[in-house]
């Protein structure tokens, strides 16, 4: 089981600085966190194709995202003016990504976060909005979904995010660790509320609970965590007093809510192998199958945590090729081509030549 | 075990390229890990190994003594965590490592040639009681702000107002004055559509009359900053209450001279603007607290003559030689007018060659960019008498902005933008007349970088970036302010400002921005030894 030289380097080095941050009685250290994060500033001139721009959706909490937008042909380098100019394809997926952290660490504009929302701009040709949530232990649950369920009502509420097609805006959340756990929340959040989440993208997604499992007691400490880790931060996030059944932590323990029947988005869930909490995260998967929902697992066996930070693995080409493929499934599936495929499948015929023919 | 594979390290290395989130384009460094540069890190790929390997050892050292390790996180003063090389090295001399156990060591597997490691992870963490405290947070008080219900159409009106404000620009540059005038007309009627009050409406009522200013007095250059110099200090007091800008600046280039200073017995600092002293109280009471007893201070402030016949910078010497009385710190002060910096000779100074002395500019020396770079410029001049000085420190602060673009157009943008984020931070100052009179100070310097053009445009930021290359020019090597400084400026701002202002450090200089867009940067610098001197005084 081997890993690149720089991945291990660049891991261990946050699992050094995490713990000079966590301190024993619960409290964090803040302003050295602050210090020793590497922070990137937007950029409004495109680079490699990607721009970004920061945003404050919530004044209030000082709720700030930072959008990043592909660079188009006609408009290579894009004034000040021009940041919001509404999107011109026929449909664009909007991504709204939670960085991860634990809940306690990083923020949006965290040199390696930066860099990944860049990426999924190129790779699924959308528009990404990185949230910068509150963090625990300052702000416990549910701050974090608050801000992520303002986010989201912020970005479905844009004009300038509506696709062509539809005039709607195409939302898919996304999330690692912290992130994932807020996407899925969020998620849930959305469901009465006449959002249309299209999917969610959970990157090793931080669930857990009280029981302690197979997978983390064998792999408690092994590869730069510690199940002592995991504990400080639920402790940080989750309400004084509650335990790790809280269904912040836990969505399909004893205190969790059933998905049956509810409309939940579908969901790719990307567990690494070496990751010690990979039980409670496959845990999530089943609950979500047994739940009638629409889930793909992509259990990456070699992996470690953070495998997707950096581009030198086989682990993150496979990940990122699910997730264009995900995102782009959507694309071209109004209910009229939605049939079309329906039949074409049936009839082993090419649907979209059917659905020209249909069209006259 | 986690072993690293080194080969396909050196593949990721090679191959990567910087990543796109590097806005600047720097050349490209030889031999840096380029994924590693995408994270912030800079790590060369020949030394990865090593940091590796070090890396390893605190590992092994904290978890020998976790109880240690959070001890010297509140203790030690950390600097510059881009360079990983060196963070490493400086966490491995804080913490005293145990003996290296073989555990540690490499083993290369020669089959396979690959590193392995033979980790030493520790199985079990020594159990520390955990202590269950009911730990209240406080909680950052939002300030109350009043919430402004913004209509489509004043959102709308407002995105107008940019557009016609940079064509407007455009015009300006292009010379097309009677579209630029009929811009002028149609923006004012536009602002009676747009709440005035705040947010864009406010600062583009400023870059408005700015635009016309320039307009209509032609290329000559304005009198918009004829303000007096008694104003112009009422509008920095107010501007330094209303805002943490100033106090930032004043706090962090105290801090590094204070450790500069340490162990020396006589010390001169030299502000190259006075104004009301504000900055000093404070450093002479933190040299009264000195371990082992303050040193003799002496303090030269420069500051334009007063009109009336007063000496107004006698007089803040004498207040400040007041309070040093009164905490027992033997002070001495000099005052030089001086209308412009240039001006200053280092002879007024009367540095004693056995002084440490303190070099400190808060937002001077973009004033000394004249427009001609001639090879005896202003910048460089000044710059290379203070170099001959021989500083123990030089402290510069400077608006994080670059208007001293020759383009029209480009200023104008960067200027909207600035500005416009300032005036939005300014928003959470509730007293007046600070708030009031602080917009004015802003408003005047608007109208400096806008309508003023040659030797009467002193306002010519530059970003920290550009200051950089040009102190390391003129012989200087930047010194790190670090993590203690971050964290002090850190709770400045929790103390006195509302959410939204944030500090950050890179490669060893404070910012300070209001949501993530740094506006002022404080950095500080020593000269380099004279032996490397290629650029004699002049």
């Amino acid at each position: 089981m081997a890993v690149s030289l720089s991945t291990w380097v660049l891991i261990s080095n946050f699992k050094l600085a995490y713990n000079l941050l966590r301190r024993p009685d619960g409290t964090f250290n803040r302003h050295l966190a602050e210090f020793l994060d590497r922070k990137v500033p937007a950029n409004a001139n495109p680079v490699d194709g990607v721009f970004s721009f920061d945003v404050l959706i919530d004044r209030g909490t000082s709720l700030l995202s930072r959008i990043y937008r592909p660079a188009t042909a006609e408009e290579p380098q894009p004034n000040i003016a021009e940041l919001e100019k509404p999107v011109t394809a026929e449909v664009v997926p909007v991504i709204i990504f939670f960085h991860g952290g634990s809940f306690a660490h990083s923020s949006a504009n965290s040199a390696i976060y930066d860099t990944l929302c860049r990426r999924l701009v190129s790779l699924c040709k959308a528009v990404v909005v990185s949230v910068n949530y509150r963090r625990a232990p300052e702000n416990r649950y549910p701050c974090a979904y608050d801000d992520g369920w303002t986010a989201l009502k912020w970005v479905n509420s844009r004009p300038w995010l509506q696709s062509q097609k539809d005039s709607k805006v195409h939302i898919y959340l996304a999330g690692d660790s912290s992130g994932g756990n807020i996407a899925h929340h969020v998620a849930l959040r959305a469901i009465e509320s006449g959002i249309d989440v299209l999917g969610n993208i959970l990157l090793n997604p931080m669930f857990g609970g009280q029981e302690r499992t197979e997978s983390e007691k064998r792999l408690d400490g092994k590869y730069c965590v510690t199940l002592r880790d995991w504990d400080w931060y639920w402790r940080a996030y989750l309400p004084e007093g509650e335990d790790r059944d809280h269904p912040a932590c836990n969505p399909f323990g004893p205190n969790g809510r059933s998905l049956e029947g509810i409309k939940f988005p579908k969901s790719l869930v990307v567990v690494a192998g070496l990751d010690l909490i990979q039980d409670w995260q496959l845990a999530y998967v089943e609950g979500l199958k047994k739940a009638g929902q629409e889930v793909k697992l992509l259990y990456m066996e070699q992996a470690t945590i953070g495998f997707f930070l950096l581009p030198n693995s086989n682990h993150f080409h496979t990940v990122t090729d699910e997730i264009s493929k995900f995102v782009s499934s959507d694309c071209i599936k109004t209910i009229g081509e939605r049939i079309m495929q329906c039949i074409g499948a049936l009839l082993c015929v090419d649907y979209v030549c059917l659905f020209k023919c249909f069209l006259g | 075990m986690l072993r690293y594979d080194s080969t396909s390290s050196s593949a990721g290395s090679s191959s990567g390229s910087l990543s796109s989130s590097s806005s600047s384009s720097k050349p490209p460094q030889q031999d840096i890990d380029g994924l590693l540069a995408g994270a912030g890190y800079k790590v060369r790929s020949s030394e990865l190994r090593q940091v590796a390997q070090r890396l390893e050892r605190l590992e092994t050292a904290m978890g020998n003594s976790p109880a240690d390790f959070s001890q010297l996180a509140s203790d030690a003063i950390l600097y510059n965590p881009s360079d990983l090389a060196c963070w490493v090295d400086s966490l491995l001399t804080e913490f005293a490592e145990p003996p290296p156990t073989c555990s540690s060591d490499f083993i290369v597997d020669p089959v396979n040639n690959q590193t392995v490691v033979n980790s030493a992870w520790t199985a079990a963490e020594p159990h520390t009681p955990q202590v269950h405290q009911n730990i209240t947070y406080d909680e950052q008080q939002s300030l109350d702000n009043q919430l402004t219900v913004v209509t489509a159409m004043e959102e709308d009106s407002g995105i107008r107002l940019v557009h016609m404000l940079m064509t407007c620009a455009e015009c300006v540059q292009s010379g097309d004055l009677s579209l630029a005038t009929s811009l002028i007309d149609d923006m004012q009627g536009l602002l009676t559509h747009v709440n005035t009050v705040c947010g864009i409406g406010k600062v583009a009522g400023h870059f408005i009359d700015a635009l016309s200013r320039r307009i209509f007095q032609g290329m000559g250059g304005g009198s918009v900053n004829g303000g007096s110099a008694f104003e112009n200090e009422i509008l920095y007091h107010h501007f330094y209450e209303a805002c943490p800008y100033l106090k930032f600046a004043h706090f962090t280039a105290n801090q590094a001279i204070l450790e500069a200073f340490d162990g020396h017995d006589c010390v001169h600092v030299v502000d190259f603007n006075l104004m009301h002293g504000l900055q000093w109280p404070a450093l002479i009471q933190a040299l009264a607290l000195r371990p082992g007893g303050p040193p003799l201070l002496r303090l030269t402030g420069i500051g334009p003559p007063s009109p009336d016949g007063r000496d107004s910078l006698r007089e803040i010497g004498l207040r400040l030689a007041e309070l040093a009385r009164s905490v027992n710190v033997r002070f001495a002060f000099r005052g030089v007018a001086a209308s412009r910096l240039e001006d200053v000779k280092p002879w007024m100074l009367q540095v004693n060659p056995k002084e440490a002395v303190a070099v400190n500019s808060i937002m001077q020396l973009h004033r000394l960019l004249g427009c001609e770079q001639t090879r005896n410029s202003p910048i460089d001049t000044v710059l290379s008498w203070i170099r001959g000085l021989n500083p123990k420190i030089m402290t510069v602060v400077e608006q994080e902005a670059n208007h001293n673009q020759p383009g029209f157009l480009d200023r104008f943008t960067e200027a909207l933008y600035y500005y416009s984020t300032m005036f939005d931070s300014l928003e959470a100052c509730r007293i007046q007349p600070e708030k009031a009179l602080a917009e004015i100070y802003i408003q005047r310097e608007i109208g400096n970088v806008v309508s003023c053009e040659g030797s009467a445009r002193v306002e010519r930021h530059e970003p920290l970036a550009k200051w950089r290359r040009r102190l390391s020019g003129a012989g200087f090597r930047a010194l790190r302010l670090g993590s203690n400084a971050f964290k002090q400026a850190s709770m400045l701002l929790t103390l006195f400002s509302a959410e939204g202002y944030s500090v950050e450090e890179n490669e060893g200089c404070l910012s300070l921005g209001w949501h993530s867009s740094p506006l002022i940067a404080a950095s500080a610098w020593q000269a380099v030894p004279a032996w490397d001197n290629h650029m004699s005084s002049s």
